[in-house]
């Protein structure tokens, strides 16, 4: 068969923000679909939303309710969201309930109803909800099969894309011949871990078309059911061509210990321990680029965006004019039961906004904070992907990690993360001269030729402030607790740059 | 506008409206009947009979006590009305009030009851598949 005569399948909007992406492009049109999951998971708001968003009064939703939740209190509850307009209803719109045809006679009665109403309204939706209930009546698997598979037939004859709406265990799934008919597969998942509430969707099947797979994280907010693709939205964008251009952290000492600065799309990792200065150095990074006209965020968990701007303002950096101005955005995101998912879109749809060049997440330890617990365990993971898909569209990451002091080891992080970025900054304490004083190092740069040399720093009014040359004088700097080498001359000391690895410096691959 | 008064105004509307429509001088609580009627089956069908019927049990007992004369009157199980024709015997004995405004008193309970349930545009939006719109006109 050629290309022409393949039957186009229409796709429809759900309704139901990043939903359409998760079912690659929209629900296939005429299509039978059942929403399972538990009670409370969401399945009614999301057949009202994907109802909202395709029915018309020239094609209709016809929305059964059987036995469950009445209509009156369904709308009661369902007209909070800001999808619901009740102008579509009862005109492309309606609510009929079979309570009564379902308690009083068998389900072919039930058939008949359901067909009279859809030949009468010539609906583009039918919705039952709950079938479930229909179900819970005693009678044979073969009688409800056979039921559903008419019913089936019937709608997708009369070109109604369709959902039945139930309430199924997780351990139901499996060899359930009603699932057999189905086109398409919903569920809708609600796991308490801890104190925290989290809720996977899964499209377990749907025919004709390239899904995402996997668990999808999804929220129920004021606007409904919100879905957030394990691809973030990303699915078919072709990553960006690595960059050649590098961008300055405005501290000149430092592009040069980087070679130039950090290559753009590149993912940078500051560690140090508290008050070595990720933040401060984080923070000049960003309006560094603003400067320079390249937009940026600044992703904060552990404080307020009006307290990160204050604390910028004291170094001399004014973050605020930038903000006006659409140049820059401090998202603070809400420390509670977060997936990395959701994080990811805040930040996608930031970076859309502004045309962010520069992302700041501040911190990773923030970050997991953050997450749910459930989520925590994929950190990782979810960090991968994350800065894979961001990089992948032009983004530079620089996230800050605290790393514990240690005068015997010199981790670059908690997460075992490295092998995320490809640069490392190291910021740390060593003791000399009775005095805690602060060293810088680049560890590592992916395609880079950067500066081995270990170099002292301090914070000052106007940021961090690399001072002097390096080092040299000293031995075991990174062990924080030096001895004096007894060298001063630079030159004596091997090149600023070399291609070999520090031999103090653990191996990061 | 209070809502109470808004289901007032609305159910005198409604029964105006279906007054004036009678082939001939009805009864008000013919009128009555006739608004009663056209909620339980719009909403039967949208809610289901069990449903109306717990809302319209819900709205006699709220409209007795201002309309003694609703006293006998009952709802069925399947929602139809019940004794409604009695209150005009009763009316006599009650000089203050009239049949109109027991029907009033009646479906505005009622009224009032979706307004709470549903909200007011939603009401109105399912009231207006059978009444015309000129009988909502000016409503607010």
């Amino acid at each position: 068969m050629s290309a022409q005569e393949k039957v186009k399948i229409n796709k429809l909007p759900t309704g139901v923000p990043g939903l359409d992406e998760i079912v690659g492009g929209g629900l296939p049109e005429f299509s039978f679909n059942i929403i399972a999951g538990a009670p409370g998971s969401g399945k009614t708001t999301l057949a009202h939303q994907f109802v909202f968003a395709n029915a018309t009064a020239e094609r209709p939703a016809l929305y059964f309710t059987v036995l469950g939740e009445s209509a009156i209190k369904m709308l009661r509850y369902q007209q909070q969201y800001t999808f619901f307009d009740p102008t579509k209803l009862p005109g492309a719109i309606r609510f009929i309930n079979l309570s009564q045809v379902v308690l009083e006679k068998d389900l072919g009665v039930v058939l008949e109803e359901i067909a009279k109403e859809v030949e009468k309204a010539n609906p583009a939706v039918v919705v039952v909800d709950s079938f479930r209930t229909m179900v819970r009546k005693p009678q044979s698997d073969m009688d409800l099969q056979s039921f559903i598979q008419r019913l089936a037939l019937f709608l997708a004859s009369w070109q109604a894309t369709t959902f039945l709406i139930g309430e199924y265990a997780e351990d139901e799934l499996r060899d359930n011949p009603i699932f057999t008919v189905a086109d398409g597969l919903f569920w809708l998942r609600q796991t308490a871990e801890r104190n925290s509430i989290v809720r996977k969707l899964q499209i377990v099947k749907l025919r004709g078309q390239d899904s995402v797979p996997g668990l999808h994280t999804f929220r129920i907010t004021d606007s409904g059911v919100q879905a957030f693709s394990r691809t973030f939205g990303l699915t078919g964008h072709v990553r960006n061509q690595p960059s050649r251009r590098r961008l300055s952290f405005g501290i000149p000492e430092l592009d040069k210990m980087l070679d130039g600065g950090v290559r753009e799309g590149d993912s940078v990792l500051v560690a140090g321990s508290s008050g070595t200065g990720k933040s401060v150095l984080a923070t000049q990074f960003i309006a560094e680029g603003i400067r320079q006209g390249e937009p940026g965020i600044v992703a904060v968990f552990e404080e307020r965006p009006q307290a990160y701007a204050e604390r910028a303002a004291s170094l001399g950096l004014d973050l605020d004019a930038p903000q006006k101005d659409g140049k820059l955005a401090i998202l603070y995101l809400r420390p509670l039961d977060l997936s990395v998912d959701e994080t990811m879109h805040s930040i996608l749809d930031a970076v859309q906004k502004i045309g962010a060049k520069r992302l700041v997440i501040d911190s990773l330890a923030g970050f997991e904070m953050a997450l749910s617990p459930g989520f925590r365990a994929d950190f990782r993971e979810s960090l991968y992907r994350m800065i894979f898909a961001l990089t992948g569209i032009g983004v530079t990451i620089l996230s800050t990690v605290e790393v514990d002091e240690s005068f015997t080891e010199f981790p670059f992080s908690t997460y075992s993360i490295s092998f995320l970025t490809d640069d490392i900054i190291r910021l740390r304490y060593i003791s000399i001269d009775g005095q805690l004083r602060k060293i810088m190092v680049v560890i590592k740069m992916r395609g880079g030729n950067h500066a081995k040399d270990i170099r002292e720093y301090e914070i000052t009014s106007k940021g961090v402030v690399i001072l002097g040359e390096r080092l040299i004088s000293y031995q075991a700097l990174i062990s924080g607790l030096p001895v004096l080498s007894g060298r001063s001359n630079p030159q004596d000391e091997p090149p600023h740059r070399a291609e070999e690895k520090s031999p103090h410096v653990q191996t990061l691959e | 506008m209070t809502i109470h008064l808004k289901t007032q105004d609305l159910a005198r509307r409604l029964l105006s409206y279906e007054a004036e429509t009678g082939k001939f001088s009805e009864s008000m609580e013919s009128a009555t009947l006739r608004v009663y009627e056209k909620l339980r089956q719009g909403l039967g069908a949208f809610a289901g009979v069990a449903a109306f019927e717990s809302l319209a049990s819900r709205a006699l007992a709220l409209a007795k006590p201002e309309a003694p004369s609703l006293g006998a009157t009952q709802i069925a199980a399947d929602g139809s009305i019940r004794g409604l024709g009695k209150f005009k015997s009763q009316i006599d004995n009650d000089k203050n009030q009239t049949g109109d405004d027991h029907g009033v008193i009646l479906i505005a309970r009622l009224l009032g009851l979706l307004f709470v349930f549903l909200g007011e545009a939603l009401t109105l939006s399912l009231l207006r598949v059978q009444w015309p719109s000129t009988v909502f006109d000016d409503h607010s």
